[in-house]
């Protein structure tokens, strides 16, 4: 504009010199005007057809749960199928028709998938037939009644990588989007679109007479084309030139491009609503963001009133105007009717329905922001900010929707019981769920209200660990099945050793109470502070350190006596990657949440592949789990089995730090690894202990996820041997009472005589008999 | 001042039409890149931060020749287990009893994968399945079934074609409904010593002995695996000893 202004005015400005002339002037003049007209359009076409043929939007990057794999033998009930359908706008109808539609009958479901394009290929879209029995997929099937093996369904998108302010967008092309969609747009907003050359004298006039009228501004002429220049290239100022711009510039476009190509462009583009700092354009991702549903999928109700929306989304926001919203809906419908886009019946039905809109809070519209936050971090490691925010990049993550979900609620129930006790008002809390096998991080809270996005505990929050140390001294004990095996018998006895800076340390038990002589293992199982202080400093505490670090902590400790109970501090996060190697037979996984990176076009692009490494012997790590076994069975982590089947065998280890400023509990089934800790923020004390508090909530998620009891392979170097159970010496198997405990070959004790007299018990043995029977 | 003016518009035109772009030439957002062939870069280290997203091209580069390291594709004549002399992808798969789930104890969902065909003599380890097909010299426990044997056709396929980071995909997929099948390990190792990645290929291939306890020819191939891997790793002792040991395991 500025450039067209100035050789106007410098015209002016020489008026007095020309009154002798004044027709050649005139002339001149016009000539000046038609010249400058023809440039500034010349360099409106070029900004026309400059950003029309370029990248037209940059879109933030995608984030996307995994995708539900079904077989036959999956460990999925019928009703969290059911939640992630609805969660992926699955619309439940009698008999099922088109993409994204399911019906239920009994204990099986059909639908129709939508197709998705993965890093491996192409998912087709297709109908499939599930059967469910109890917890378990029992049989998949295609629709035609052939079987299938394996069939994935798209995966639910949970969050996109956006700046501070941004437009936020899914693209649809013209072939995609219902056709009443654009009939009806054409028909609501510019009836004579398709014939047209960017503007319309018929429509202006039909405004002009309108607003004439009704003494009102209460029409505007503009077509879809202007409308499209106005938002695409030009500010919002409202004014006589930018209006003269923006119709030259329509007709410009119109020029260069058909209508189908605008048509397309306006589809992408319109404004149809504000979440939050995320401007909602385009009719793609209005369709995700109101019904949760892609757009091709639309019934008339639902085109009829995003179609309505565009005339004011804040004004006409369904969610916050419903009644509103419905009223221009129907007026649409009607239009649409009049134009001939719907019959007269369709209408009537579609007026009936309501608006259909998700609702806020349930899976499709909560957000994640714990998990996003660790995808986030992953991705700011290998991408620059642009690429995330701008290139359309789409982020397959191992995001499982219903673990978050049961991680979620197991927190609230356990958060909701332990409300009103004294000293419970401030605790924050933070878990972390993995699958032990693959290494994948499943569900992550960062806080105790999951849908706060600030600070996230599971990732920053460095504590001390408490016990959750423990497995690593035993684990370096049993590495040397010379000295130690899970029957040695070790004190639990009160002692005091000198440190390096002349003060004493004496360790003490949590009851305050000495054990005398136990078995190894029990000193794990029942958390023994006295007995596990001795036996690290026996085998030196640079050594269990060098444990901690295999089992893939990379945060130092302080080699001190008093590490070996807990005193290093370490984030919910790298608790899970310790336990990981322990649950993993010992070897060592770098946990991942991001499995690959589609670009925009569907082209892949990068892999977070599986990668492991063996960092302990499997005997040792067999002897641990069995000890870890034994916290569950009868140690400090046995209230579990109150709530739980007896027959699921679970391993883990609870935690619990000075004054109970931190409650831990780490423990793994055979699929399911959860790491959950509570405390407060500024460390000060609470009422709880790692089995009051943080068990609890571990409690309450595995009982929900229904986890696969623990199965480790026997490894070759393990034997099964009969001992005494008070003496820990061999035995015959005829004897009452022998046991069998599992050893690393050669450090079994030798086979006992059959059986004779028993030797006196003490106190332990006593004890030891009470787990036995 | 007119003679200025004119000389401006005259440019502008010029300049404008040169710099006007093709007419009807389709907008699209260009973000495409190449298959990046790197995700094997190195155990832990991070992509390099700040790459972009145009330069983070290296081709299209999963054909195995491009990759600088020597592959053996099945189909290419060079078996990539001595023992076991490989067969053609389009071999004939048995389909076994469907094993995953609720009803499966133990080891998951045996097989035949078809580069691994173990003698015929192989005494079959006990886990209730019938043996219900020897025609092709398999164990009944290693049979595989539904999911497994379809993903694991599907990662031959991709392997055959020269796509190891597909195939490699499939195969974790495989190995998210079966963590504990060897086999799909095993083939999971086969393929990152494609890749050139030989410490990975040894650490799965004893990640996959783990779980296959009772099944000495499968055992026997992981060894020979892990034999290969620790000669590319420029570890000939250890090379050696593996060799032995997939001896023995036969």
């Amino acid at each position: 504009m500025k450039r067209t202004r100035s050789p106007r005015s410098r015209s002016r400005t020489r008026q007095p010199f020309n009154w002798r002339s004044l027709t050649g002037w005139l002339f001149k003049i016009g000539l000046v005007c038609l010249v400058v007209l023809a440039g500034f359009s010349i360099y409106l076409d070029a900004i026309v057809q400059e950003k029309f043929s370029g990248k037209r939007w940059t879109i933030p990057a995608k984030v996307y749960a995994r995708p539900l794999e079904l077989f036959s033998g999956l460990k999925l009930g019928k009703d969290d199928f059911l939640t992630e359908l609805d969660a992926l706008g699955y619309r439940r109808e009698k008999t099922v028709e088109g993409p994204g539609s399911v019906s239920v009958a009994g204990s099986s479901v059909e639908l129709n998938t939508r197709g998705f394009q993965f890093y491996e290929g192409e998912e087709p879209a297709r109908s499939i037939k599930v059967r469910f029995s109890g917890d378990y997929v029992s049989g998949l099937s295609s629709s035609d009644g052939s079987s299938l093996a394996v069939a994935r369904l798209e995966p639910l998108l949970i969050g996109g990588i956006y700046p501070a302010h941004n437009e936020d967008r899914i693209l649809v092309k013209l072939d995609q989007t219902p056709k009443s969609l654009i009939d009806g747009l054409v028909a609501v907003e510019d009836r004579d679109f398709w014939t047209h050359h960017g503007v319309s004298l018929r429509s202006i006039g039909r405004a002009v007479w309108v607003n004439m009228s009704s003494g009102q501004l209460r029409q505007g002429g503009s077509t879809l084309t202007q409308q499209l220049v106005k938002n695409f290239y030009l500010t919002s100022e409202r004014s006589l030139t930018r209006k003269a711009t923006e119709a030259m510039m329509a007709v410009l476009l119109e020029l260069h491009y058909d209508k189908k190509e605008i048509l397309e462009a306006y589809l992408n583009e319109v404004f149809l609503g504000q979440d939050g700092t995320r401007a909602i354009h385009g009719f793609g991702l209005a369709s995700q963001y109101f019904f949760g549903q892609p757009l091709s999928e639309l019934k008339l109700h639902q085109v009829a009133l995003l179609v309505g929306m565009v005339k004011g989304p804040s004004y006409y926001n369904p969610r916050r105007y419903p009644d509103r919203a419905l009223e221009r809906r129907n007026l649409v419908i009607d239009l649409m009717a009049e134009q001939g886009v719907a019959t007269a019946q369709e209408a009537a039905i579609a007026k009936q329905r309501p608006l259909g809109l998700t609702k806020s809070g349930s899976l499709t519209n909560s957000s994640f922001p714990g998990f996003l936050d660790l995808v986030k971090r992953q991705l700011r490691q290998d991408y620059r900010e642009e690429d995330l925010t701008e290139e359309g990049l789409r982020i397959f993550t191992s995001f499982d929707p219903i673990l978050q979900t049961k991680a979620e609620s197991a927190m609230a129930e356990t958060m909701k019981r332990l409300d009103g006790r004294k000293g419970v008002e401030n605790i924050e809390s933070a878990m972390v769920v993995t699958n032990p096998e693959t290494g994948e991080v499943q569900a992550l809270l960062g806080g105790r209200d999951p849908r706060f996005a600030g600070y996230n505990r599971a990732l920053d929050a460095v504590r001390q660990i408490g016990s959750l140390i423990k497995p690593a001294v035993y684990l370096t004990a049993l590495e040397r099945p010379s000295q130690y095996t899970l029957t040695t018998l070790i004190k639990d006895e009160p002692f005091s050793v000198k440190t390096g800076d002349g003060q004493v340390w004496r360790p003490q038990n949590y009851e305050r109470q000495a054990h005398g002589t136990i078995f190894l293992y029990q000193g794990l199982a029942h958390s023994y502070n006295l007995s596990t202080a001795r036996l690290g400093l026996d085998i030196g505490v640079p050594e269990v350190l060098k444990t901690v670090e295999r089992l893939g902590v990379s945060r130092s400790m302080q080699p001190y006596p008093s590490t070996l109970l807990g005193a290093g501090a370490l984030t919910p996060m790298e608790v899970a990657t310790m336990y990981q190697t322990l649950a993993n037979g010992g070897f060592n996984t770098p946990l991942r949440s991001i499995r690959s990176v589609l670009a925009a076009d569907g082209e892949p692009l990068k892999r977070y592949p599986f990668q492991i490494q063996q960092r302990f012997d499997p005997g040792a790590i067999y002897l641990v789990q069995y000890a870890m076994q034994r916290v569950m069975r009868e140690g400090t982590g046995r209230s579990v089995y109150t709530q739980l089947s007896p027959a699921l065998n679970l391993a883990g280890k609870t935690g619990t730090t000075n004054d109970s400023r931190d409650s831990w509990f780490a423990g793994f089934s055979q699929d399911l690894l959860a790491v959950v800790w509570m405390g407060r923020d500024d460390n000060g004390k609470t009422p709880l202990t790692g089995a009051t508090g943080a068990l609890q909530v571990w409690t309450g998620f595995m009982k929900r996820a229904k986890p696969q009891s623990l199965d480790l392979p026997t490894p070759d170097n393990i034997v099964q041997a009969w001992v005494n159970p008070a003496t820990g010496q061999g035995t015959d198997p005829s004897c009452p009472g022998a046991v069998q405990m599992p050893y690393i070959r050669g450090s079994e004790p030798a086979p006992g005589p059959a059986c004779g007299g028993q030797s006196p018990s003490d106190s332990v043995m006593d004890w030891v008999r009470g787990w036995l029977n | 001042m007119t003679k200025t003016v004119w000389a401006a518009l005259a440019a502008t035109v010029v300049l404008t039409g040169c710099a006007t772009p093709q007419r009807g030439s389709i907008p699209v957002v260009d973000a495409s890149t190449a298959v990046s062939n790197q995700e094997l870069a190195r155990s832990n280290a991070p992509a390099p931060v700040g790459r972009t997203m145009t330069s983070n091209t290296g081709a299209y580069a999963s054909v195995p020749q491009d990759s600088g390291v020597t592959v053996m594709v099945p189909g290419d004549n060079a078996a990539p287990i001595q023992t076991f002399p490989a067969a053609p992808a389009s071999a004939p798969i048995s389909t076994g009893p469907i094993t995953i789930g609720p009803s499966m104890e133990g080891p998951a969902a045996p097989s035949s994968n078809s580069t691994y065909v173990p003698p015929a003599s192989t005494p079959s380890a006990p886990t209730g399945i019938p043996s219900s097909n020897s025609g092709n010299g398999l164990a009944a426990d290693e049979q595989l079934d539904g999911p497994i044997l379809a993903l694991l056709t599907t990662a031959q396929q991709q392997q055959s074609g020269g796509d190891l980071n597909g195939a490699s995909s499939s195969l974790e997929r495989a190995m998210r409904i079966a963590p504990r099948e060897p086999q799909v390990l095993y083939r999971l190792a086969e393929v990152r010593l494609a890749q050139g990645d030989a410490a990975q290929a040894e650490q799965l291939a004893r990640r996959g002995l783990t779980y296959a306890g009772g099944r000495p020819a499968l055992q026997a191939s992981l060894w020979s695996l892990i034999a290969q891997s620790r000669e590319r790793q420029g570890d000939a002792a250890g090379a050696a000893a593996a060799r032995q040991r997939a001896k023995v395991g036969t």
